[in-house]
């Protein structure tokens, strides 16, 4: 097992340099650079080109590659920012761990309910339940994120407008007035923060999750084995939950780190629209001001996040499947 | 012979008769296909939209560029059936006209009750910027139809407002931010929105199988460099790509066709790789049969091989997965779009409609500017028809759920 995962983590590095790589030279082909900003200054016609050469923006992509690679190996650093002129990491760790606040509780939420409704789908196949389960699932799908994110702060607006209070917040992650409330006031004010932005995220991936794990159930229980296990005279109970869906589990096991960039990238759409200070938002800003170590940045790690998070998929799945033994 | 006395033959019942003729996969595909209601349903669904989007410059009553600079945000003109007496006449509608509530600086938008206007089927609005390129023709790029001296011609539209004065402007779902019949805006911006997921499929699906049948077929070390790069690729998360990839071209004001163009490039770039995955393991596997044998120790060539022994059994699973994809795809551009990175004004597509409800969505509520929203209904039901037609499609090839 040991050597499984060495092997696996030797396998990732490569991946990983690739990735970086190809994501730098994505970044390097877009026309013009930061300093381009400052190419019409009327006082200082050379202020863009003295601004690229303080900036190391003239050398080419394998060089400043060569550089950043070698601070991010040895110091950890990704570099400064242009735009704020600080250290990348200060400035994309608590955006990050702002991310990761909306994420992992929807991913929590998504496999705690999705498998339940899954397996109740498939065991009651064509029932009223699983009929008008199947439907909220295919609108589910079809909804994108930031449609129902837009809906969701509508709708808020609206509340507030006709009780004049907020239901669920117009944005962000905390209330103005934060700072003065009590512990337990600080968490709830949290926690109402977060659940209008965490139901729009978790929805469309629940959707997903309940197809896959109903389909999958539903395959099982066609299988001989579970004819034999019947046969036997097993009780109903013991043939679903026993033999059927511990081997319907394990394509969810495997998928988790399937759905992990779709999260994320749903997330984005989310916190971008709903003002949660997320990593996309910054991001994108980024992008518009063409700050490449930021850009950089944010898509190494949110890969290594990716890496890992396939990584932990296998291994589960490596560790619940009696067949997988490395 | 003769002497044998006739015994009657059974009657063939339909079903055998139908039967006699060997079915092909399509055939048998087709069949299952219409035993599927909510495919069928909506396979008719998009047959609507894409002919709306087709036909937009006929359906819209104002060209894609027109903008009401009057009316910013004007609620949807109601059309009316009946007269005073409750006869039926006509379908006409009001003048809207626009006032500020002095004590709030609301506007408030009133019928002008004075005079009706009547609405008018298949009215010609014969101005020379009005004039547009009817469907088929329109499919050939601008620039080639310029160079070719085809010009605009057609002045046809599906319905107008009788109005010798132009004054008055039927906005059947209200207008935007700027001004732009919301109505129009959805048929044209259909264009985009449902072509791009369409062609970034086939795009992403000929690139994959070239890959994926490179990589599986040769093996080796092409397997190793191609299967490596989609590794590097897949470890990116799709959005984030997607957004640094739009960022090379978001900068140079394009034309809005080329715009489109490098959106379809984007999308495929993202979406070829797990295509090739796949493709590859399909390959891999067919390597292996019998039928390859048989074909090779038959002495066919490896092109024949391909071509007609490999590649026409992933027939089926590109199909499904043509139309498995392109959902996603239309949703990704309208994220792309609704980030300011994808289509740009004045060309339109649902997602960068979206946008403007994005930024006022935090200051109006679901009730006033509902219209607004409408874009991202369409892209709903888009989707939505898409994935019933692809899981139909899916049942269809599947000889496991024959029915």
């Amino acid at each position: 097992m040991f050597v499984y995962i060495l092997r696996r983590f030797v396998n990732l590095i490569p991946t990983f340099f690739l990735a970086t790589m190809l994501a730098w030279i994505v970044v390097d082909i877009a026309p013009g650079d930061f300093a381009s900003q400052f190419a019409f200054d009327q006082v200082d016609p050379n202020r863009a080109e003295r601004i690229r050469q303080s900036l190391g923006l003239d050398q080419p992509w394998y060089v400043r590659y060569g550089f950043w690679m070698r601070n991010l190996l040895t110091d950890f650093s990704f570099g400064i920012s242009m735009t704020s002129r600080g250290e990348v990491t200060d400035l994309i760790v608590p955006r990050m761990l702002n991310s990761l606040r909306l994420l992992l509780p929807a991913t929590l939420l998504i496999f705690i309910i999705a498998i339940p409704i899954g397996v109740y789908s498939a065991l009651n196949k064509y029932s009223v339940g699983d009929r008008i389960l199947t439907v909220f699932s295919l609108i589910g799908l079809a909804i994108p994120n930031f449609f129902l994110a837009l809906i969701f702060l509508a709708f808020a607006v609206q509340w507030y407008q006709a009780f004049d209070f907020f239901l669920i917040p117009t944005g962000g992650m905390t209330s103005q007035n934060y700072s003065q409330l009590s512990a337990w006031g600080k968490l709830i004010d949290s926690l109402w923060h977060l659940a209008a932005p965490l139901i729009v995220v978790a929805i469309s991936s629940l959707a997903f999750i309940t197809r896959i794990m109903r389909g999958e159930m539903l395959e099982v229980l066609g299988q001989d084995y579970i004819r034999t296990a019947r046969a036997k005279g097993l009780a109903e109970n013991v043939v679903n939950y026993k033999h059927a869906l511990r081997n319907a589990i394990l394509v969810i096991v495997a998928t988790i780190g399937g759905i992990l960039p779709g999260l994320i990238g749903g997330a984005g759409t989310v916190e971008f629209v709903l003002g949660w200070p997320g990593i996309t938002p910054l991001l994108i800003r980024s992008i518009f001001a063409q700050d490449v170590y930021v850009i950089m940045a944010i898509l190494t790690i949110i890969t290594i996040l990716l890496m890992i998070g396939n990584l932990i998929s296998d291994l589960a799945l490596a560790l619940i499947d009696p067949r997988i033994r490395y | 012979m003769d002497a044998t006395p006739h015994k009657e033959q059974p009657t063939p019942s339909p079903e055998d008769t139908r039967d006699v003729r060997s079915a092909s996969l399509l055939s048998i595909a087709w069949k299952q296909f219409l035993k599927h209601p909510l495919a069928r349903f909506s396979l008719t669904i998009l047959a609507i939209l894409y002919t709306l989007a087709a036909f937009a410059d006929f359906v819209a009553p104002y060209p894609e560029r027109f903008l009401n600079a009057y009316a910013t945000f004007q609620p949807p003109s109601s059309i009316y059936l009946c007269d005073d007496d409750g006869n039926f006449v006509r379908p006409y509608t009001y003048r809207m006209i626009k006032s500020i509530d002095m004590q709030t600086f609301e506007t408030i938008w009133e019928e002008d009750r004075s005079q009706r206007y009547p609405i008018r089927f298949f009215v010609r609005r014969d101005n020379v910027l009005d004039r547009y390129v009817p469907f088929p023709v329109n499919l050939i790029p601008p620039q080639l139809r310029n160079a070719l001296g085809i010009r605009p011609w057609a002045s046809l539209h599906l319905f107008g407002v009788d109005d010798p004065t132009d004054q008055v402007k039927l906005h059947l779902w209200g207008t935007d931010d700027v001004g732009g019949d919301i109505f129009g805006k959805v048929m044209f911006g259909a264009r985009v929105s449902l072509t791009v997921g369409i062609i970034a499929a086939f795009v992403s699906v000929v690139i994959g199988m070239m890959m994926g049948g490179i990589a599986g077929y040769f093996g080796g070390w092409v397997d190793e460099i191609i299967m490596r790069l989609i590794e590097a690729l897949s470890a990116i998360p799709d959005l984030f790509l997607l957004i640094a990839l739009s960022a090379v071209f978001y900068p140079l004001n394009l034309p809005s066709s080329t715009v489109f163009l490098l959106v379809v490039v984007v999308l495929s770039m993202i979406g070829w790789g797990g295509i090739a995955r796949s493709i590859r393991g399909l390959v891999l596997s067919m390597r292996e049969r019998d039928f390859t044998y048989a074909a090779r120790a038959l002495g066919s060539s490896n092109t024949r091989i391909i071509t007609r022994h490999l590649l026409p059994n992933t027939f089926s699973f590109i199909i499904v997965n043509i139309s498995l994809i392109i959902p996603g795809f239309i949703v990704t551009e309208s994220v792309l779009s609704f980030f300011g990175l994808g289509i740009q004004p004045p060309a339109t597509s649902w997602g960068l409609m979206l946008s403007t409800a994005q930024s006022f969505a935090g200051v109006s509520g679901l009730t006033e500017r509902w219209w607004i929203f409408i874009p991202g209904f369409f892209i709903f039901i888009s989707v939505l028809t898409w994935n019933l037609l692809g899981d139909g499609l899916r049942d269809a090839f599947d000889p496991k759920s024959r029915r």
